[in-house]
């Protein structure tokens, strides 16, 4: 039982690692892009909004394949060695999350832009110094859309299996051992996998309701 | 005043990431030598693999064995990618169709057992100690009158090969039929479709064994015939570039030591070894019928 408990402990620091790197990931990016598309007008920035709006329901397994053959040894990026490694899964899952982080941004972002944004503006701020009132007024919204996608990239089952390969102690995560004991029959510590699952994303939505309402209310 | 704000905010962007993937990088790039195995999942399942890996670290300690399980045609599909060091399957057939192709090579045969048709217990085709192809014609039988039903892998896994290959030998094809249950995943999950249903399906002896105490509905059936044999395969992989390690491994399942894990494995917890190693059966007499197998 003591071995057992470190294991989970184990594969529940490593899904936070895992999951972790992939939000820094998207949100490296997720943010100027939302920004870029926030200040400008045109139907191209429609368009991609609308894109990012319909990615946000993308099966994981139609991402995990297509990221395995593209990271395969016979891909065009199989010479990076990424294949069946922790940093694969947190690629396709930052890959996973930015449309959630670029459409959460962009629509909450769009109601402050109207009084933040043209104030600043009108005030002579440059767009650079535009963003940055807008981010500092949005921290709330934008910790809530961190937290979306970080939960999103936690209880993701396809891309971790089809590009981690569920390897022990390397790139085994929360939702692949649960697969993996479910087909051992191990239902007890499945269940017990899930409930750890489960707190762990309850807590991380409590945090954004939490957040929400708070945001809302200023 | 802000656009220094921003700098810096990119910047500490830039740096986490950078840190993060030099962080990653030191991770994975260890000294070891990581040998990547893709092996059927009836053997992972069943905890062998990692004792013979945890066996083989303790002689070899600057090898490490990564085992992701994936069904037979899948693993040498993926070996064809140059994704694996080693594959394990158990599907003589699609085995042979790789040879050829140049994908694998150096296969040796460390283990086997059978595969066992498991059914209802009250066996309403009346297959009982049949022979297994007499026993699929019964089922179909009893399949069209609309009292028994089959569950498939249908993921094109060893097991799912053997199956499809005793409805060709019995001159059968039940693909689309009502009663024909295709799962598309585990052998686990299949038994316990199979226990849901009161249905009949094809299983290895050692995943059934393993899960038995769930399966309160089935019992074994028909386990008797050479066309039942399922006979375990290491090979190597032509695009591997650590054939040296990889070759060790081989070696090390096949040698003494690995037969007599091999060989206990499970013994203690079921009565019986879930897999048998190959020196107690004449090698030979294992490799005539894997050419068998492999002709369909």
């Amino acid at each position: 039982m003591e071995g057992l408990y470190q294991e989970v402990l184990a594969i529940t620091l490593r899904t936070l690692w895992i999951s972790g790197t992939a939000t820094i990931l998207a949100i490296s990016w997720s943010i100027p892009l939302s920004l870029i598309l926030i200040s400008s007008k045109n139907r191209i920035s429609i368009f991609i909004q609308d894109f990012f709006n319909a990615l946000i329901s993308l099966p994981t397994v139609v991402l995990g394949l297509a990221l395995y053959l593209i990271l395969s040894k016979s891909g065009p990026l199989g010479f990076l060695g990424l294949l069946y490694t922790p940093l694969a899964i947190s690629i396709g899952q930052s890959i996973l999350i930015t449309p959630i982080l670029v459409s959460m941004i962009t629509s909450s972002f769009q109601k402050l832009r109207d009084e933040v944004w043209e104030t600043a503006i009108t005030l002579g701020a440059s767009e650079f110094q535009a963003s940055i009132a807008l981010l500092r007024e949005g921290t709330l919204l934008l910790i809530r859309a961190i937290l979306a996608g970080f939960n999103r990239a936690v209880g993701e089952l396809g891309v971790a299996l089809i590009v981690g390969g569920n390897i022990k102690g390397f790139t085994r995560v929360l939702t692949t051992t649960i697969a993996l004991e479910l087909t051992k029959g191990n239902f007890e510590l499945a269940i017990y996998l899930g409930i750890v699952l489960l707190t762990l994303s309850t807590i991380v939505t409590v945090a954004i309701r939490s957040l929400g309402l708070r945001g809302a209310y200023r | 005043m802000s656009s220094k704000a921003l700098i810096i905010i990119v910047l500490a962007i830039v740096l986490s990431v950078a840190l993060l993937s030099l962080a990653y990088m030191l991770f994975t790039s260890e000294k070891q030598v990581v040998l990547r195995v893709l092996t059927t999942t009836s053997l992972y399942a069943t905890g062998l693999l990692d004792r013979l890996a945890e066996e083989f670290s303790r002689e070899h300690p600057n090898i490490v064995v990564q085992f992701i399980a994936v069904g037979s045609g899948e693993a040498l599909r993926k070996a064809e990618l140059g994704d694996a060091d080693l594959v394990l399957v158990h599907a003589p057939s699609l085995e042979r169709k790789y040879l050829e192709k140049g994908v694998i090579y150096c296969g040796k045969i460390f283990a086997y057992n059978y595969f066992v048709i498991v059914g209802p217990r009250n066996d309403p085709a009346n297959i009982a100690g049949l022979d297994p192809i007499e026993a699929m014609k019964k089922i179909y039988e009893a399949g069209e009158r609309g009292y028994a039903k089959f569950v498939s892998r249908g993921d094109n896994s060893g097991t799912h090969v053997r199956e499809r290959m005793l409805w060709k030998k019995a001159g059968l094809n039940p693909k689309g039929k009502p009663w024909y249950i295709e799962t598309g995943s585990g052998m686990s999950q299949t038994l316990m479709v199979a226990n849901e249903y009161s249905a009949y399906t094809l299983s290895d002896i050692g995943t059934y064994l393993k899960f038995s105490s769930k399966l309160t509905e089935l019992k074994v059936l028909v386990d008797k015939g050479d066309i039942l044999v399922n006979m375990y395969s290491a090979y190597l992989v032509r695009e591997s570039k650590n054939e040296k390690y990889a070759k060790m491994f081989i070696d090390f399942i096949v040698s003494d030591k690995g037969q007599e894990i091999i060989g206990c494995y499970g013994r203690e917890e079921f009565g019986r070894p879930l897999f048998y190693p190959v020196k107690t059966a004449s090698i030979e007499e294992l490799k005539r019928m894997w050419n068998e197998l492999a002709e369909e």
